[in-house]
């Protein structure tokens, strides 16, 4: 096993890197004299030292590299591809939703399913506005808190890491069973029946817009289960607070507040909601405990 | 080695070069041992030891302190065994009470160390019935609340006329099989029978039925949470849905106590209830059972794990040709099975995960205290080790077979 500490600072600056590794291996104190001729000066030492070496030729020198060995590289283009991955599946995401549309059955024939927030609550018709004014106001926080960062690289490609893996299973469940409308409010786009070009400037409508209604791009129904906003609200909220440079306590509103808007707007039923959070929170800690924990086994 | 108070100036300085304290060789030439065991923090102060010790003799009084230590329990033995007290007890460091030797300050630096002697204590695998007890009362709250939603829920259904099934994909693409059912749940009594056949072989039963008993309870109260709050419609025209009792609790009652007993199975005849749709309660189980056989069973019994896993995916790929469920539930219930069996069982087996801690942001779940209640005694990873019941110890039949990793105590 290495006694050597590469990045000891306890040694005495004056010695150079040679006889500073064969101290700290040999236990020698830098102002310690040497052990057989007793000498007191740094320079004596190392005079000393070389002459130990010589003679008892049972001393082995370790050369060690110059860097203090980088623990958090930047790896650019691992970022990169994260990068690339995560536009994928966000492009993916806006073909299904498409697709889906086509598939929503009619609120006449299919009326919005029982549920228990719903019941309760009566919707109010802003509220989706403010939630969608609120994620794009966390979102921003994000950006401004990763330009700041020092470790941009981990903590971006980690983002389009989960963002993408989470836009990926909504396209599973939002494929393999189409939810009906959650409320009788819904205007949804006329169904298009294999115009593939109109649907081309759909999905290109929706992906400049963002996915957001209030830019006016998204018209269609059918992605329900489960919700995008509840995933882009809980890991921008999660990232910002895992990189603690603005203090959140001043955000007026706190993410559960942001999450009961969503539904008081009756855009999603409670289910949606609610795994959507289960899933982004426990995707988001189990990949920080995961690159933060090193595993012996 | 002849003993420290024995021993010779010679003796002496082999011992000085072989600690790597040379330099004190010609200095301490002419002492032998017991002056050497006297030697002093001030006889390093003065010449002729002060102009060889760089440190004021530091290193070397530590290692006197470790041979005069040696020495005096050395002393204390053959005083004792003078005096009749008898050998130490094995293991133990328990000074004696005699301070005739006038090493009284000795023993005031002595330590106590307490070794605990049974072989329960010392093992890593604690049974801890009482957690176990506390896990299995948890699971049947959970299971009871599951009942009682459901029959809460079923008050809820949309009519099958008023609300037809939803679009699913794989409805568009298989169409329902009658008998498809009974295959998914002959196929789920098979998985827990085969799993309880293999817990009771195994030597920590305590710890690994804990486990099972606290993951379904945790994914049965998940079930209750999505169950109740969308309601979603029946899957399929085919559906027999139970009359809604309409606030008639004595019918409600029994209509849950009729579920419990039958185990939630529809092949019983208990299950005659709807509305229970997100996620799929048969998905859990056909999936934690093999989940857990795999785990804890032999590496090299592929085939076995072959078996359960063809009995699995053939009962969760009937639950969907029946039309039981909608894609989705089963989707979301393999899902969160999975990766619930995956979490805990990776938590278990790091002991850096078991603490709460800022590099540890899976402990900020809510039922991390409850594992680490359940967990907190267990060291590291739970070996699959055998051991057959105590009752068949004794038994003729037992003597014919052989048995690998079976322990007899």
């Amino acid at each position: 096993m290495a006694l050597v500490d590469p990045t000891a600072s306890h040694l005495d600056p004056g010695m150079d890197g040679e006889s500073g590794v064969l101290a700290s291996v040999f236990g020698v104190l830098p102002n310690a004299n040497c052990p057989k001729h007793g000498q007191n000066t740094p320079a004596d030492t190392k005079r000393c030292l070389r002459k130990v070496m010589g003679h008892h030729r049972d001393y082995v020198k370790i050369s060690l590299p110059d860097t203090k060995g980088n623990r958090l590289p930047m790896e650019w283009w691992k970022t990169a591809i994260a990068f690339f991955y995560a536009i994928f599946n966000l492009v993916l995401t806006t073909v299904v939703i498409t697709v889906v549309h086509e598939r929503v059955p009619e609120k006449e024939s299919s009326p919005p399913l029982p549920d228990k927030f719903f019941d309760y609550i009566d919707r109010v018709k802003w509220a989706f506005t403010v939630t969608e004014i609120n994620g794009m106001l966390l979102v921003g926080i994000w950006v401004i808190q990763w330009l700041f960062l020092r470790y941009k690289s981990i903590a971006g490609r980690r983002f389009f890491f989960l963002i993408g893996t989470l836009y990926l299973y909504r396209c599973v469940t939002m494929y393999i069973t189409t939810l009906p409308v959650p409320g009788n409010h819904f205007t949804c786009a006329p169904k298009l029946y294999g115009d593939s070009h109109a649907k081309m400037q759909r999905v290109l409508t929706l992906i400049s817009g963002g996915g957001l209604s209030i830019t006016g791009s998204h018209l269609m129904c059918g992605d329900f289960l489960y919700s995008g906003h509840t995933v882009m609200l809980t890991l921008t909220y999660l990232f910002i607070k895992e990189c603690e440079l603005i203090c959140l306590h001043s955000h007026p509103l706190n993410i559960d507040q942001l999450l009961v808007c969503i539904l008081v707007a009756h855009e999603h039923y409670s289910v949606d909601v609610v795994v959507a959070y289960f899933i982004t929170s426990r995707l988001f800690w189990w990949y920080h405990t995961m690159a933060n924990v090193q595993v012996r086994c | 080695m002849k003993k420290v108070g024995q021993w010779s100036a010679e003796e002496v300085s082999h011992w000085l070069s072989e600690e790597g304290m040379q330099e004190y060789g010609d200095s301490l030439q002419q002492t032998d041992g017991p002056a050497l065991l006297r030697l002093t923090p001030d006889d390093f102060l003065t010449p002729p030891l002060s102009l060889v010790s760089s440190d004021n003799g530091r290193q070397l009084l530590e290692r006197l302190e470790t041979l005069r230590i040696e020495h005096h329990i050395e002393e204390h033995q053959k005083n004792g065994h003078a005096n009749g007290h008898g050998r130490l007890p094995n293991g133990t460091a328990k000074p004696l009470r005699n301070g005739s030797l006038g090493l009284n300050g000795f023993r005031k630096e002595m330590v106590h160390i307490p070794i605990p002697m049974s072989e329960a204590e010392r093992s890593g695998f604690p049974q801890e019935w009482g957690k176990t007890g506390v896990a299995f009362l948890y699971a049947v709250c959970c299971f009871v609340t599951t009942t009682v939603v459901i029959s809460v829920v079923h008050e809820r259904v949309p009519a099958k006329e008023h609300t037809p099934p939803l679009p699913d994909k794989f409805f568009d693409i298989f169409d329902r099989v009658e008998w498809a059912f009974s295959i998914c749940e002959i196929n789920g009594m098979l998985l827990v029978s085969l799993l309880l056949l293999q817990w009771t072989l195994l030597k920590y039963r305590s710890i690994i039925i804990r486990r099972f008993f606290f993951i379904v309870g945790t994914l049965y109260l998940y079930r209750c949470v999505t169950m109740y709050i969308t309601t979603l419609p029946v899957p399929g025209m085919h559906f027999q849905c139970s009359p809604k009792l309409f606030g008639n609790w004595e019918a409600q009652m029994r209509r849950i106590i009729k579920l419990i007993a039958g185990g939630g199975l529809s092949i019983t005849g208990s299950h005659t209830m709807c509305g229970d749709y997100l996620y799929s309660g048969h998905t859990v189980i056909l999936t934690l059972s093999y989940l857990f056989i795999k785990e804890y069973s032999p590496k090299r019994f592929w085939w076995y794990h072959w078996f359960c896993w063809t009995l699995s995916a053939v009962g969760i790929f009937c639950i969907l040709l029946a039309h039981d469920h909608y894609t989705v539930d089963v989707v979301v219930a393999y899902f969160i099975t999975t990766r619930l069996f995956w979490w805990y069982h990776t938590m278990a087996n790091q002991q850096a995960l078991k603490e709460k801690s800022q590099s540890n942001p899976f402990s900020r779940v809510w039922w991390f205290r409850l594992f680490q209640y359940f967990e907190e005694n267990v060291k590291g990873i739970v070996p699959r080790n055998y051991q057959l019941p105590c009752s068949w110890r004794s038994s003729p039949w037992s003597l014919g077979v052989k048995y690998s990793r079976v322990d007899t105590q």
